[in-house]
């Protein structure tokens, strides 16, 4: 008796976990509020650290996050005052360089909307998000 | 049987208690703002119908321009309230999807992801945003095109620049849409100028920037 209620037990928790497995399984490297982005407009921190000087650096955290630290050099422009933060950054943008978009972390969504919109508005080339945002840089350091 | 029956019993208590703790409105909220909006607002409304206090154990939104504010830490049985999803618009566009994730000590569900869904309308749609001349380069002519919502016509655009160094021109084109022809005076320094975007009768104001830089240019337009 007390065996069945345990063999019982154990198959309804079982069954309970299938769908949440499948499911972690599934989705696991996708988080649903984010943009999607192909794996070609993604650069690790390495491949954009030797990229060097021909690399500028764009930061889309919000303000107080870039006041805080921020990779050296990189440029402010998010979507808080993006009318206010991109002329700056055209102005040090030339055609032969390339743009790398971070914000804070791997969750986070706001470097690949700058990303986007410096695609599809401002019609810029060689745009990429930076894969892990600030904290990955940090990391790597 | 007898064992089989039991379980299959207590599966249901334990569902039925399950589903008695916070109970939420709605989990997703769609707002629409105006242009002049500066601020969307979600309200999240709650009611606890569990026999025991629920407590917030956190509120985090997936982006720092949205704030959540719950009313207290602690809801009795039977009692109300709401968390308050404020997003910052800031000077974003189209369709913005923030998420505000709860827990709470309910152990029916102690993870909630609360959905604010903003459509920002684009009252204007401009490309490209930015046109440029290499160094060197003839000063030909470059256009921006504007398209103007169907639910904000625009009969007049004014566009002026912040650099007598380019000259931009509107010329209307039909249906609300507008040509903007921008042409620097040379191209033998570097310069930039900021071009202003006035839509007549409208309050908000949208910018495009014209350069010449100094590299060489492998997308001119």
């Amino acid at each position: 008796m007390k065996s069945a209620l345990v063999y019982q037990t154990l198959v309804l928790a079982a069954l309970a976990l299938v769908p949440g497995i499948g499911e972690a399984l599934y989705f696991h490297d996708k988080i649903s509020w984010r943009s999607s982005i192909p794996a070609s407009e993604m650069v690790s921190v390495e491949q954009a650290r030797a990229w060097g000087d021909s690399a500028i650096w764009v930061d889309a955290r919000p303000d107080e996050d870039f006041a805080h630290n921020h990779v050296p050099g990189a440029f402010s422009l998010n979507e808080d005052r993006w009318n206010a933060l991109l002329p700056q950054f055209l102005a040090a943008w030339s055609p032969s360089k390339k743009v790398v978009v971070y914000c804070s972390s791997l969750n986070c969504n706001a470097s690949r909307e700058v990303a986007r919109r410096l695609r599809d508005e401002a019609q810029l080339k060689n745009v990429f998000v930076l894969e892990g945002g600030w904290e990955e840089w940090l990391k790597k350091k | 049987m007898r064992a089989q029956i039991f379980v299959f019993a207590l599966s249901i208590v334990i569902c039925a208690k399950a589903q008695a703790e916070l109970k939420w409105e709605q989990t997703t909220i769609e707002l629409r703002p105006t242009p002049a909006d500066k601020q969307a607002i979600g309200h999240f409304k709650y009611q606890n119908m569990g026999d025991k206090s629920v407590h917030f154990k956190s509120v985090r939104t997936s982006c720092g321009c949205t704030a959540a504010q719950t009313q207290k830490d602690e809801v009795p049985p039977g009692d109300k309230g709401e968390i308050t999803a404020t997003f910052n618009i800031g000077d974003r566009t189209g369709t913005q999807v923030k998420t505000v994730t709860v827990e709470t000590d309910d152990p029916a569900s102690t993870t909630t992801v609360l959905t604010l869904k903003a459509v920002i309308p684009q009252q204007l749609a401009i490309t490209p945003t930015f046109v440029f001349w290499q160094q060197g380069e003839a000063p030909n002519r470059k256009t921006i095109g504007v398209s103007a919502a169907k639910d904000f016509p625009v009969k007049h655009l004014k566009v002026a620049s912040s650099s007598p160094d380019f000259e931009a021109k509107v010329s209307e084109t039909g249906n609300g849409q507008f040509k903007i022809s921008v042409q620097p005076k040379d191209t033998k320094q570097p310069f930039a100028a900021t071009l202003t975007i006035q839509p007549e009768g409208s309050p908000k104001t949208f910018y495009a920037t014209a350069r010449v830089t100094t590299a060489p240019a492998i997308n001119s337009r």
